[in-house]
């Protein structure tokens, strides 16, 4: 039974070019035989001897001489439409040929429906996989490409996979161009650490020491091995441990991206449902244009209005992050939150208009629910799937918008880290920032990607399908 | 016009009474704010200036109030504005003179019956050369202005006057499809008028020249029905109205201010709080904020343009030519945009200008590259969806090469959600733009910048907050403004989007 599954969807999987290209590569230790066997019984000399004789058997019936008579008439025909004149010898070649082609196919046509036939080298394999001591005997050497089989096999954790190997693939392409980019960057660490008055013998030593004498091709290896091992080496300035520095300086960042999140969602989501439910009423122009002035505000503008009410003026809060007092978060949190809650409360508001005017929310109407019933059981719930993509979408570009804010509440948090050390430029501590951050929003992108394929049951009945 | 029996309905689509009720809310807020500000609380006395002003907008509230009564009374009794009511607009109309802009327009609404969208253009025109004059005026504080600064405002003041003729020829003569055959010459003047940077009166000028050369009546009633969707949103004509308004200001502040006002240190006036001298007061070496802040919008305006228009043409034509061919290019391109789609458009703008260095031209490089990712995947989904059209098939049918299929046939079809689009990234733009010059990433710090003007501010906020008050609002009201006009024109052109 285990081997019929094993050749069951390797049948299924190898209809796509990919896949099959990638199960040869991950058992090659077992296709390396195989192919030899096929190869080996392809030149198979009964099948060939057989093939022969179908083919004179059919040449010497009656079938041919018709064929050969049908062939001539349609060239006939064809020569008459287009006013051309054909010779006799002409006509004869051309009908044989046609008829000869024919009576080929027709041969192995009929041998495979005798049940002898030349097969591929992909219906080859899956026949061996059908007998279970082949699938014992390669199942050592052939493991990676059992290990592929079976998540080909089910439609979610192929889904799975490829989804984690495309972040992967994404992961390592920004890393390569934020490397690339500061490769390019016609900037000198070295002249800007050492000084202007360095000598050449200084600055090539600097270069040889932080590896900048090395080919592009060999600076990047070394770059991308160091962003998968941690190990990113020290900063030009400071000579601090890169990774270490930004494992400390994530967690605040984390921190305050994460509760601004939460307190987006708890306020836009009932914002935007209301906004829905009453579209184009007093409620819902306030509400709108309250978003439309929080999308619009300058994150670090708000910061400093912020910073002048609430601390120079009313005193409520500190101007600046102190780790042991949580009310100098309250602000940060504030500002960073203020654009993610107005684009979620917009997207809510659309998502839930759309779902509104489907059909089954008039059907649950019909049925006699009550309004709440209807937004609260049936158009919420459908509501939410573009919006949480959307929120996936968003978190990322709060990430990235954390520098400024961190900047104007002078938290030491990943963004501003990045930004102190732009002007060298020290290349090992922006590119980790900068790829870190990345694989951050890639890994909650990729999460939630996943979470809702598993959730939404449109989509998984969907998958089981195929 | 179809006859409508109940009066609640007919006052609900009367655009007048609609308007009324917005403007009397703006108008209430305004006059609490200046209320509000008419008292010092710290010194304990009021300020007579603004008292007066309080006054002006409290009387001119009292009045959009009562017009909106009267409409609401003539509905019921006549089914129709009486012309009593449609007077009340003249004083309405004088609120211009103390930047009431709200109901300037309103006023102007009131005043006519017959409401083309020329008629539109021809007042937000007036409104916008009004506001300009006014603005520019300020300048005759100074201790000199620069010399070509009255023959502009002549000229300003003339073209002023231009466009309050137009709007009472227009009213008169100019239908929903016609217009007389000399009204063909004051559109080629209106034309050439948008040197002044005033938009309205290209819109003006073009659409008159196109009712009056009589052109096919399909083209006419398009254009009059894409303004007529996108005029009816008030929200969006504000916002076009402030964006035009910033605009014409940045082309008209090369002849009416003095640059140097802007950018040469005056050490005898460090941080002066406002005067008239100095509106909006002056920064640490001495410069006038009020010049700074009006040549900032220059370049926030050609930052935000050029980093939303080279985005959304490598983006666009990224994505028509993967949405058209799919399969094999789709796959590659769209994966590669998903590299940069997965660094945070300002994380990636630090990096480039970490590596490349802080100026103008790598800053718009800078957000440019960002971008690109989602005007690809816009475009690229409406190429899909078009290229499945029967038009798309008759053109390759008649034998049109690929490339005339994708930029002739399927690109100008797919165009409004990304102008839609672009409308409402500028705003990012312009934020990030003033974000990373606040950083010290953007602009040079001596170019009158507002996101530089806000860092001098910062340094100073217990002290001089009006320094980071006023360039900060300059950029929310210039964002908001685009965010109303991209929503508007998301409503107009796209309904589907909404």
């Amino acid at each position: 039974m285990k081997a019929a599954f094993f050749s069951r969807h390797f049948e299924k999987a190898t209809t796509k070019k990919g896949n099959f290209l990638a199960l040869v590569l991950l058992g090659f230790l077992v296709h390396l035989f195989t192919l030899l066997f096929y190869f080996l019984k392809r030149n198979d000399p009964a099948y060939k001897r057989k093939y022969e004789q179908k083919v004179n058997d059919l040449r010497s019936s009656n079938d041919f001489a018709e064929w050969i008579q049908d062939f001539r008439k349609q060239e006939q025909a064809k020569a008459q439409f287009f006013n051309q004149s054909l010779k006799e010898k002409e006509l004869e070649a051309i009908a044989s040929e046609l008829a000869s082609e024919k009576l080929h196919k027709e041969a192995s046509l009929q041998l495979a429906a005798e049940g002898i036939n030349k097969p591929s080298y992909k219906e080859f394999f899956a026949g061996l996989l059908k007998n279970p001591i082949f699938v014992a005997l390669t199942f050592i050497p052939g493991i990676f490409m059992y290990v592929l089989l079976a998540i080909y096999s089910n439609p979610f954790s192929y889904f799975i996979v490829t989804r984690i190997v495309q972040s992967i693939f994404v992961i390592i392409g920004v890393a390569t161009l934020v490397f690339t980019i500061l490769y390019l960057s016609p900037f000198d660490p070295a002249r800007n650490i050492l000084g202007v008055g360095a000598t050449q013998e200084q600055v090539d030593n600097f270069n040889r020491l932080y590896g900048l004498d090395q080919s592009y091709i060999q600076q990047l290896w070394n770059s991308l091995s160091g962003l998968f091992t941690f190990d990113l080496g020290t900063s030009f300035a400071g000579k601090e441990d890169v990774a270490q520095s930004i494992l400390n300086k994530f967690p605040v960042t984390l921190e305050i991206a994460l509760v601004s999140l939460v307190m987006a969602i708890i306020i836009a989501i009932p914002i935007g449902i209301i906004s829905a439910v009453r579209p184009n009423s007093f409620i819902d122009y306030t509400f709108m244009i309250i978003a439309l002035i929080g999308l619009s505000i300058p994150s670090f503008w708000q910061g400093l209005i912020m910073i002048l009410t609430f601390s120079i003026d009313l005193k409520w809060f500190p101007a600046t992050y102190n780790p042991n007092n949580w009310l100098s978060l309250v602000m940060p949190i504030i500002v960073l939150g203020t654009s993610l809650t107005a684009s979620i409360a917009r997207m809510t508001r659309s998502s839930m208009l759309e779902v509104i005017h489907e059909d089954y929310i008039i059907t649950a109407k019909a049925k006699g629910l009550s309004g709440r019933k209807v937004i609260s059981k049936h158009a919420i719930r459908n509501a939410m799937i573009p919006i949480i993509t959307v929120i996936g979408l968003l978190f990322g570009g709060m990430l990235g918008g954390a520098s400024v804010t961190e900047k104007v509440f002078n938290i030491s948090g990943i963004g501003s880290y990045i930004v102190d050390k732009q002007f060298i430029p020290d290349i090992p501590a922006i590119l980790g920032g900068v790829v870190y951050i990345a694989v951050t929003i890639s890994l909650v992108n990729m999460i939630i990607d996943i979470l809702y394929n598993f959730f939404d049951p449109r989509i998984r009945a969907k998958m089981k399908k195929s | 016009m179809k006859f409508i029996s109940d009066a609640k309905l007919l006052l609900k689509v009367t655009q007048e009474y609609k308007t009324a009720q917005f403007t009397l809310a703006f108008s209430a807020i305004l006059t609490l704010l200046f209320l509000f500000y008419s008292y010092d609380f710290k010194a304990g006395h009021s300020r007579p200036v603004v008292l007066i002003f309080f006054s002006i907008y409290a009387v001119t509230t009292g009045l959009i109030a009562l017009s909106s009564w009267m409409i609401k009374k003539d509905l019921a009794s006549d089914r129709e504005i009486k012309r009593p009511t449609r007077l009340l607009g003249i004083p309405l109309v004088f609120t211009v003179l103390i930047g009431n802009i709200f109901a300037a327009s309103y006023g102007f609404m009131l005043l006519s019956k017959n409401k083309t969208a020329e008629y539109t253009f021809a007042v937000y025109a007036l409104l916008t050369q009004i506001f300009i004059i006014l603005v520019s005026a300020l300048n005759i504080y100074k201790p000199y202005v620069v010399d070509s600064f009255l023959l502009t405002m002549g000229a300003f003041i003339a073209l002023s006057v231009v466009y309050l003729v137009m709007i009472v020829l227009i009213a008169k003569y100019v239908t929903p499809v016609t217009a007389p055959k000399w009204m063909l010459f004051a559109g080629i003047v209106l034309v050439a008028a948008t040197v002044t940077g005033n938009i309205f009166s290209f819109l003006l000028g073009y659409s008159l020249i196109q009712k009056a050369r009589n052109k096919d009546a399909s083209t006419i009633e398009k254009w009059q029905k894409m303004w007529q969707k996108i005029l009816r949103n008030t929200m969006a004509v504000f916002g076009l109205f402030f964006i035009i308004f910033m605009f014409s200001l940045s082309v008209a502040s090369s002849w009416t201010f003095d640059y140097d006002f802007a950018t040469k240190n005056d050490y005898s006036a460090l941080l002066q709080t406002p005067s008239l001298e100095h509106p909006l007061g002056t920064d640490d070496y001495g410069r006038d904020l009020f010049s700074r802040i009006v040549f900032g919008a220059q370049i926030s305006l050609i930052v935000g343009f050029f980093s939303t228009i080279i985005p959304a043409v490598i983006g666009g034509a990224l994505g028509a030519i993967s949405g058209y061919y799919g399969k094999t290019t789709d796959n590659i391109i769209m994966r590669l945009l998903d590299v940069l789609y997965a660094i945070p458009g300002i994380l990636l703008a630090i990096a480039i200008i970490a590596a490349f260095g802080a100026n103008t031209t790598n800053l718009i490089i800078a957000l440019s590259v960002g971008a690109i990712p989602t005007y690809a995947r816009t475009m690229r989904a409406n190429v899909m969806q078009i290229s499945n059209y029967e038009f798309v098939e008759s053109a390759k049918a008649l034998g049109a090469s690929d490339a005339a299929v994708i930029f002739k046939h399927i690109v100008p079809n797919s165009l409004a959600p990304m102008i839609v689009k672009a409308t409402l990234t500028i705003g990012g733009a312009v934020i990030s733009t003033s974000s990373l010059s606040f950083l010290g990433l953007g602009v040079e710090p001596h170019i009158p910048e507002w996101g530089n003007i806000l860092k001098v501010g910062s340094a100073y906020l217990e002290t001089h907050s009006y320094v980071a008050v006023f360039p900060g609002l300059c950029i929310m009201l210039l964002v908001l403004s685009f965010n109303f006009l991209g929503d508007g024109l998301r409503d107009a052109l796209d309904p589907k989007a909404n």
